[in-house]
């Protein structure tokens, strides 16, 4: 079994810019769950972290947060995107494209090993 | 598992940024503790599991916290300038919507505010700003004398040189300093030679006051002993404009009036000491004197008043204590005989304006400054009359509005914003007209004041910024809230139209406070012209208009009685060959100078004190009465035989001759002159005269045959019957050159001796009248609006009453009635407060009542002929409202 893999320096943003993507409105764990459910437990976020990037999108104007209940009756925070954040999910989704192509480029591709 | 959906929003407003960080952390611990049990986990355990996996709770927390606090920081910023961006936006279309109304209000902010720059820049230099290049100029206090001087008490700056010596030890002071007079003397000779304004200074002076110098050195106390060679100190701008600003200056010879003075240095730009008018050249005061004056008694002498001192204080002392002491050592430096024990010695600010004995024209400077506020009053009046009736307009607009949800406080702030942009641009339209206004005051006004600065100096933009921020919030707020109290049903039903009461009334309000401070500036302009009037009429004696005055500089030495006798008879000789001169004479006393001897009655044992001092003496030649145009009242004027040898005579003013001589024939009386042998006997009555000021009641004076004297003449008189300019022109060059013993030859006409005494009633008048004006446009203007908007609101109402058959003549009637109703209570209320207000202005005019009945009416009639005519337009606006048109626009 491989071991899970840190995230790199930005993909956690990236991360959570697409999680809310669909419009939805989430919760700091729903959001934490969603991310390792998708990923399939590859990607391991610290926790902590990931609240702590929430904030800082939410700084910089790309997250709105709202307090609500959730559906187990608890007080909760929600996050969604604003325009900005949208705008920004298709930045950062250009700009991984375009790393993970130059990194692909110079890196042997699996089939030719 | 899907997203979890909120299920509601909590209705909680915003928790503090703290507590907002704790419950998310909560709700992750709760989250996944109920996901670890899910998982198979002991609660307990779970608990420890979530806290765990979250690291360093407190370390998390302060970090979320951080990037929390700077985001609200940031957030406000963002949500501040993005509202004003806004606001500015739709204020601005505001604007482009109703040009002529924006136009209107930024014209008359711009005059109110424009009027205040350019007197602040005036009043900035007199009374506010203490003089260029002073250090700690707080610390600096001029010293004044307050008690009796000659027959007066008064507050005067005058003292003496030992005076000055003692204030030295006063152990309060760090140092004192002396300056003489500004004094004009030539520099050169012949053809190219000119007058340069001198000032003489004590070597502490310049230390005293803490300037520097641009170049060279200031005096120390080897250049201010009796028999130092003259050294001098240039004035800056005398060095660029005389002197070419030559870097070499230093160590180059001056010729000032027949001396030869070395500059030793320059002084910084603008610097003019204690006084505000240029200073051409420094110079050393004890030498200079000495040079002048051929004896050095003024170093002991305590009755040569030709210094003002100024000492600076030492840090925390007492300046009653320093007073004090000043007091006692003035008393006793003088004789048994001349102790004057009332006498108290004063310092006051360095700022002359601040101080007991400010001249009048910055009495004046401060009143017009308060005219040019109430112009500002009446400016802001106005525009918010007209943004009442601009919000009146827009009533339906801001009804709807408001009832389409839009917060009054939103209104609110766009609408002052609206008026602020106004008064912005006003401001910078105000600043044009200072700029403009502001140079104009100070060259047709108080041109004697060296400007350091332009018309627009920082601190006059800056004054003028605040000022339309102010009158813009004034103007703006009043009409803002008015027209956000909106009656949301009636204003939407009536379609905007509806007349409100209530608004009228502040509006006609607005008009009658108008009107009010315009008759109060109307009165002030009336006071002040009457007192120019008065001046002018007044009767000086002398017969002033076509009257020039010269007095000669010789070459080198000074020359004897009898060849001054000499030069002068060729000068009278050359003067009365000049077209259009109509009598020359000579006097050993011109114009403002004094010259006062013993003189004993026979018969009497003391001589009254005249309140004008004297009595005066005068030595003349024998066309001085015809010259000077006195008329002689009783007996005969001075003739050619009156020499000597003949029996001394005297010629007698009024004053004198009823002072000396009360229930006598005066032409009997003789008096002795400095304990003379022979009686002087009383020949003749002339009328009473100026002796240097506009006072001519009480002045006791005496005139001699210059011949009896063996005096010799200092100045002489020269009658014209064309214009007194020409013959001054046509003078000075003449005397200049007839004779080469003739190094200068200084004229001048009477009225420019004269005018800077009248100066500061003619700045009165001219700048009351100015505003006064400015405020009565502004308020026919403002009424005329008021009147304006009344009629076009009421056009149906006058359209169903033309209709039901009301006579034209009526209607305009009725709008004329309401025009000058609102006039007629302005006036009265402006006269009122001038009633009160003119009496602490009494002091600044000449001869005049302040009340003075001329005046008021004068006022009142004006104003009411402007309203009636600021009525008439709309009026005949109204008559001509089309009944059917009225009704059908329904």
């Amino acid at each position: 079994m491989t071991m899970p893999l840190g995230p790199l320096p930005g993909t956690l943003e990236l991360l959570v810019l697409k999680t809310l993507g669909a419009g939805s409105e989430m919760h700091g764990f729903a959001i934490l769950e969603w991310i390792l459910q998708s990923t399939d437990d590859e990607l391991l976020v610290e926790d902590g972290a990931l609240y702590h990037a929430l904030h800082r999108m939410e700084g910089r104007g790309w997250l709105r947060s709202d307090w609500g209940i959730s559906e187990k009756g608890r007080r909760a925070r929600y996050y969604r995107l604003s325009a900005e954040g949208t705008k920004a999910l298709v930045e950062e989704e250009l700009r991984w494209t375009r790393y993970v192509d130059a990194v692909a480029k110079i890196t042997p591709r699996e089939s030719e090993t | 598992m899907g997203p979890i959906r909120r299920l509601f929003r909590l209705g909680l407003g915003k928790p503090d940024v703290r507590q907002a960080v704790d419950w998310e952390i909560e709700h992750y611990l709760a989250e996944q503790t109920d996901r670890l049990v899910d998982q198979g986990r002991a609660p307990a355990e779970a608990r420890r599991e979530a806290e765990r996996r979250l690291g360093d709770v407190a370390h998390l927390r302060r970090k979320i916290l951080a990037t929390d606090r700077r985001r609200v920081v940031m957030g406000k910023r963002g949500e501040f300038w993005e509202a004003a961006r806004t606001g500015l936006r739709q204020a601005l279309r505001g604007l482009r919507r109703s040009p002529g109304l924006a136009a209107a209000v930024v014209l008359t902010l711009g005059l109110g505010i424009g009027v205040n720059a350019a007197m602040f820049g005036v009043v900035d230099r007199l009374l506010l700003r203490p003089p260029d290049h002073v250090s700690r100029p707080d610390q600096v206090r001029r010293v004044l004398r307050d008690g009796d001087f000659f027959g007066q008490p008064s507050v005067i700056s005058a003292t003496t040189y030992p005076d000055v010596v003692d204030l030295r030890t006063i152990p309060e002071f760090v140092s004192a300093g002396a300056v003489s007079s500004r004094v004009p003397l030539t520099l050169g000779a012949g053809e190219g030679a000119r007058q340069v304004m001198v000032v003489k200074a004590t070597h502490d002076f310049f230390t005293t006051m803490g300037v520097q110098p641009l170049m060279g050195r200031f005096f120390d106390a080897d250049d201010d002993r009796v028999d130092s060679p003259l050294t001098a100190v240039v004035g800056y701008e005398f060095w660029q404009a005389a002197l070419g600003g030559d870097a070499g200056v230093l160590g180059r010879t001056l010729d000032l009036s027949g001396h030869r003075v070395t500059v030793i240095g320059v002084a910084p730009r603008g610097f003019t000491g204690i006084d505000l008018e240029r200073v051409d050249v420094w110079l050393p005061a004890v030498p200079a004197q000495h040079a002048q004056d051929g004896s050095d008694r003024f170093l002991t002498a305590r009755t040569y008043w030709w210094l003002r001192a100024v000492v600076r204080m030492k840090d925390g002392a007492s300046v009653e204590a320093a007073e004090a002491q000043a007091t006692a050592l003035h008393i006793n430096g003088r004789e048994e005989s001349r102790r004057d024990p009332d006498v108290r010695i004063l310092t006051a600010p360095l700022i002359a304006a601040q101080g007991p004995n400010a001249s009048n024209e910055s009495k004046v400077a401060r009143w017009v400054a308060g005219v040019s506020l109430i112009v500002l009053l009446i400016a802001c009046a106005n525009v918010a009359n007209l943004l009442l009736a601009h919000g009146a307009g827009r009533r339906r607009e801001v009804a709807v509005r408001l009832s389409l949800g839009v917060s009054r406080m939103r209104l609110l702030r766009e609408m002052v914003l609206e008026t602020l942009l106004l008064s912005i641009l006003g401001g910078l339209a105000a600043l044009a007209l200072a700029h403009w206004g502001g140079s104009l005051i100070r060259r047709l006004l108080i041109p004697d004041i060296l400007w350091t600065t332009s018309a627009l100096s920082g601190r006059v933009v800056a004054f003028t910024a605040l000022l339309s921020l102010a009158a813009g919030l004034i103007a703006g707020f009043g009409p803002a809230l008015q027209s956000t109290r909106a009656d949301l049903t009636r204003d939407l039903a009536e379609g905007g139209r509806g007349s409100s009461r209530a608004r009228a009334r502040v509006r006609g309000g607005l008009t009658v406070a108008q009107a009010t401070l315009s008759a109060i500036l109307l009165v002030g302009a009336g006071l002040f012209i009457q007192s120019v009037l008065q001046v002018r009429k007044l009767d000086l004696g002398l017969d002033v208009d076509r009257l020039v005055m010269a007095q000669l500089e010789f070459q080198g030495d000074e020359p004897d009685e009898p060849e001054t006798t000499r030069m002068y008879a060729e000068a009278m000789d050359v003067a009365a060959r000049l077209p259009g001169v109509t009598g020359v004479a000579a006097t050993d006393v011109p114009f403002q100078w004094a010259h006062v001897e013993d003189i004993s009655v026979p018969g009497l044992d003391s001589l009254p004190v005249p309140p004008g001092g004297g009595p005066f003496y005068y030595a003349v030649s024998p066309g001085y009465m015809r010259t000077m145009g006195l008329r002689v009242l009783q007996g005969r004027p001075l003739r050619d035989t009156d020499g000597e040898g003949s029996e001394p005579v005297a010629l007698v003013n009024e004053a004198m001759a009823r002072a000396f001589w009360p229930d006598q024939d005066p032409l009997r009386g003789c008096f002795h002159i400095d304990e003379s042998e022979e009686c002087t006997r009383v020949v003749g009555v002339v009328e009473n005269a100026s002796r240097a000021e506009l006072q001519v009641d009480g002045i006791l004076a005496y005139y001699l045959p210059l011949a009896q004297t063996g005096g010799a003449p200092a100045g002489m008189y020269v009658r014209t019957d064309g214009e007194p300019r020409a013959l001054a022109a046509a003078l000075a060059p003449a005397l200049r050159s007839f004779s080469p013993r003739v190094r200068f030859a200084q004229v001048q006409t009477f009225r420019e001796l004269l005018d800077p005494q009248t100066r500061a009633w003619t700045l009165g008048a001219a700048l009351f009248t100015a505003f006064g004006a400015l405020a009565l446009i502004v308020a026919a203007i403002g009424l005329y609006s008021v009147l304006a908007f009344d009629v076009a609101q009421r056009t149906r109402e006058i359209g169903i009453r033309a209709a039901l058959g009301a006579q034209k003549a009526r209607v305009l009637r009725g709008v004329v009635f309401t025009g000058t109703r609102l006039a007629v209570l302005g006036v009265l209320l402006g006269l009122g407060v001038s009633l009160v207000a003119a009496r602490f202005a009494q002091p600044l005019l000449f001869h005049v009542d302040s009340a003075e009945p001329v005046v008021l009416v004068g006022v009142a009639l004006l104003l009411m002929v402007v309203a009636v005519i600021a009525s008439l337009v709309p009026g005949f606006r109204a008559t001509r409202v089309d009944p059917m048109e009225a009704l059908r626009a329904e």
